[in-house]
């Protein structure tokens, strides 16, 4: 279990303001001690299955704003 | 002997001022009246300082220590901070602390059992800074922020928010001084937050909590377990922990309930309680 280090990923990509659709730069995704489930679903921006993995949902909401219709 | 002046219950939500043009209007206008008639009340309460049960949203806290229960010690807090401002919409600003308030209630509830945490620095968002924004315009009373993880499972059981406010009436009716003592507490109702079933409300759900308020059995609403709030009410609802926490403080008190209306767009069962104290 990695969901620690997703979040953190999360946490982080949240206190610099970005809000993204997805998070498929390979260097942000290396920087982390990800599965490679984590890894597809930042990569795609499956903010379902994130949350299944474990991710906070208010991060979610947070970074992943655009895939939210509200 | 010190005594509590007020209770309120708000919900908070940063779409409230962010996006304050969206959906029905009326049901809005009913719900920021209700808001603008705590303030008025609250004015007439004339406090001396306002205890927040409140709740982060991760942005001060985070995994590597998180924690239950934490009192803010600071002499100031921005509400909301340049950052918050910006997607809440309503002016960066400091709102007064009360440090040493603070402090003894702390010292206090340690030596009462409640392992708090404690912050010399806190950013708030909607969970202060919307309600704050319509209570308290001129942000003149200082505030004690009392933050309970609604957040970032596993959370403390809402009985305990009962407890921790009951620890509050105590430790305010032991208080030496004429102090005038308000409590608030924002969140919920219900609402899904970035889950499958994201935008949700029930109404139904709300509707029976505030009638149990209304009644003045709030041990009704502490009875809730975590798992039952998430099934009816959405991991928003785990924020109602806030609203029992003033409960727990007046218990057998009534509330008035002023205004509930679930509002889609700003995704959140909006409610707002005068506590008849």
């Amino acid at each position: 279990m990695s969901e620690y280090h997703l979040n953190k990923l999360l946490y982080a990509t949240a206190r610099e303001h970005r809000i993204v659709e997805a998070i498929a730069d390979e260097a942000v995704l290396a920087a982390y001690e990800l599965s490679a489930e984590e890894r597809e679903a930042l990569r795609t921006g499956d903010v379902a299955r994130l949350y299944e993995l474990g991710a906070n949902p208010y991060l979610i909401r947070r970074v992943f704003r655009p895939r939210f219709p509200v | 002997m010190a005594s509590v002046v007020a209770g309120v219950l708000t919900s908070h939500a940063p779409l409230i001022t962010a996006r304050p043009e969206v959906g029905d209007h009326a049901a809005r206008a009913r719900f920021v009246g209700a808001l603008e008639e705590l303030r008025r009340r609250l004015e007439r309460a004339r406090p001396d300082v306002i205890v927040m049960f409140v709740n982060d949203h991760v942005q001060n806290f985070f995994y590597d220590a998180m924690p239950a229960l934490c009192v803010g010690v600071a002499d100031a807090y921005w509400a909301p901070s340049e950052g918050g401002s910006r997607f809440l919409r309503v002016p960066a600003r400091r709102v007064p602390g009360h440090r040493a308030w603070a402090r003894e209630l702390l010292v206090a509830g340690l030596e009462a059992g409640f392992d708090l945490a404690y912050s010399h620095e806190l950013e708030f968002w909607d969970d202060v800074s919307v309600p704050l924004h319509f209570l308290l315009p001129e942000a003149r009373v200082p505030i004690v922020p009392v933050l309970t993880n609604c957040v970032a499972p596993p959370l403390p059981p809402p009985r305990r928010s009962w407890e921790l406010g009951a620890f509050v009436r105590e430790f305010v009716a032991r208080r030496p001084a004429a102090e005038r003592v308000a409590l608030v507490g924002t969140g919920g109702l219900s609402h899904w937050i970035g889950v499958p079933g994201h935008g949700r409300i029930n109404p139904e759900f709300d509707r029976r909590v505030l009638g149990w308020i209304a009644e003045g059995r709030g041990d009704a609403v502490a009875a809730l377990g975590t798992d039952e709030i998430e099934r009816d009410a959405g991991n928003g609802g785990q924020e109602l922990r806030n609203w029992i926490a003033v409960l727990g403080a007046l218990p057998g008190v009534k509330g008035e309930v002023l205004a509930y209306e679930p509002v889609a767009e700003w995704l959140t069962g909006c409610g707002a309680v005068w506590m008849l104290v």
